[in-house]
């Protein structure tokens, strides 16, 4: 751990710091230029600091002035700020802020997410309600109304009509009083709409208007076509999956994103069929039915190392 | 009777076993996952083991370690909260404005690590510098922006100057 620095040193920091805000002010005088020389003459240490500042400006100027700036100014150090602070790190007032994030009503500005097989319904401070699946990261901001979601799958259920906006990687989705889903792929994300109406509006490309029932998918190069899901089928948000005839491969695709550890198959069960509602909370129940009714058995190294394999017919 | 003394590693191992899950634990509920949880509180035993503080004068060891673990944790937000930022202005770069995979990764680090040295300054304070290192605006465009006088921006610069340094020493 650092040893905190000697007054000494602290003094010839901050002298070292006003010789530099005077030279940058553009108002240093001939008479103050041979002052400064005659103090970085003066000591060793002068000297030394002296040339620890000049190393710092060497570091900022190598820089991409627009990305550094972006970065290292981004908006959300307010909110960093308030995070350090909960923490008690730099102030009082924490235990409101905890209590506030772990009985999570009334959210108004957060970053939520969830661990592998984990769920998350938070009530926002709009009446809004958010839902994260399994892996998932949402940064809140309602004094922007507005969404971010940073990765998995979020549901919004909005009950305001002055609406949010969630903001994708490839565009963003306002939302009116309505219900949609929103998913993050490794190439796209996908749009689904529950009840009511969104509005998609893709980086590239013109906007379009979906309606309840109607997913698309939204890829760097703008929205691909509208189609249709059954919205009164329950998935993920009821805490189920469902399979009607789906490649096995799929299928488990899928419940991967809910397990931790490695789940591995056999490329010849990649395209057995799938049938029946699975709930999510216990996978290895969901394995144990699998093995139950299609021609495979789990092999289980530990409970993170599991390998589905096709039955021996021979064994 | 011979007082016993513990070697430092095996009061270290002491620590670690009696504290370790209930640190991770409370990590976990802050950072949402095990595995960042896990990498936090190995980092929180790290710093222990080579601070100057002597174990066997710890009095409150888990106090020590929450002490130690916030101060982790808030790097560890601050480091994914630049991060994102950082990667979404990269998303907004012409496509022949973006840097190679490897020049993307050493450019995050380099960023991580002023962000380090600036974290602390206020908010006005750190953006002045960040007009005047970066985008080399003088002090009377930066007073103009903020709305401040331009003696206030070189208060601000040396306040700036004075903080990395310090943290440098």
């Amino acid at each position: 751990m650092r040893t905190a620095p000697t007054s000494e040193m602290q003094e010839v920091a901050r002298a070292a710091a006003r010789w530099l805000a005077l030279l940058e002010s553009g108002t240093a005088t001939e008479a103050d230029h041979i002052r400064l020389q005659h103090w970085r003459n003066s000591s060793a240490n002068h000297e030394h600091i002296w040339q620890k500042a000049q190393q710092l400006r060497q570091r900022f100027e190598a820089l991409p002035p627009a990305l550094a700036m972006a970065s290292l100014d981004r908006p959300d150090l307010a909110r960093r700020a308030a995070i350090k602070r909960a923490l008690g790190i730099a102030a009082v007032l924490p235990t409101t802020w905890l209590i506030a994030r772990q009985v999570p009503v009334q959210v108004w500005l957060a970053d939520v997410h969830t661990a592998i097989g984990e769920q998350k319904t938070l009530q926002l401070a709009d009446g809004s309600l958010l839902q994260l699946n399994t892996d998932s990261a949402v940064n809140v901001d309602l004094s922007k109304r507005e969404l971010t979601l940073v990765r998995g799958e979020m549901a919004l259920r909005v009950n305001d009509s002055a609406g949010l906006t969630i903001h994708l990687p490839y565009g963003r989705v306002v939302v009116g009083r309505s219900d949609v889903c929103v998913r993050l792929n490794d190439r796209d994300c996908q749009i689904k709409v529950a009840s009511g109406a969104a509005q998609l509006h893709p980086l590239q490309g013109p906007a379009l208007f979906l309606r309840e029932g109607e997913e698309v998918r939204l890829r760097p190069g703008g929205a691909g076509e509208v189609g249709r899901f059954d919205a009164s089928l329950p998935g993920w948000r009821e805490g189920v999956l469902i399979a009607q005839n789906q490649p096995l491969g799929d299928f488990l695709r899928e419940l991967r994103r809910f397990r931790p550890g490695l789940l591995r198959w056999a490329p010849e069960l990649e395209n057995l069929r799938v049938i029946g509602s699975f709930r999510l909370d216990d996978t290895d129940r969901v394995l144990s039915l699998l093995a139950a009714s299609l021609p495979l058995e789990v092999q289980s190294r530990t409970r993170y190392w599991v390998t589905l394999m096709p039955l021996n017919a021979h064994a | 009777m011979v007082d016993a003394v513990t070697p430092p590693d095996q009061r270290l191992s002491v620590l670690y076993r009696e504290h370790r899950s209930w640190l991770e634990n409370w990590l976990r509920h802050r950072v949402g996952n095990s595995w960042d949880a896990a990498d936090l509180s190995q980092d929180t035993f790290l710093r222990v083991l080579s601070s100057a503080q002597k174990l066997e004068e710890l009095r409150e060891p888990r106090a020590y370690l929450l002490t130690v673990g916030k101060r982790l944790l808030s790097n560890f937000y601050s480091r994914r909260s630049l991060e994102a930022a950082y990667l979404e202005a990269l998303a907004q770069l012409p496509e022949e404005c973006v840097p190679s995979p490897e020049q993307r990764w050493l450019l995050l680090e380099t960023l991580q690590a002023l962000d380090e040295l600036l974290d602390g300054l206020p908010r006005l304070v750190r953006r002045a510098f960040l007009w005047s290192q970066l985008h080399g605006l003088g002090y009377r465009e930066i007073a103009e922006r903020l709305d401040v006088s331009e003696r206030t921006v070189k208060r601000y610069m040396a306040q700036a100057y004075e903080h990395c340094l310090l943290v440098q020493l």
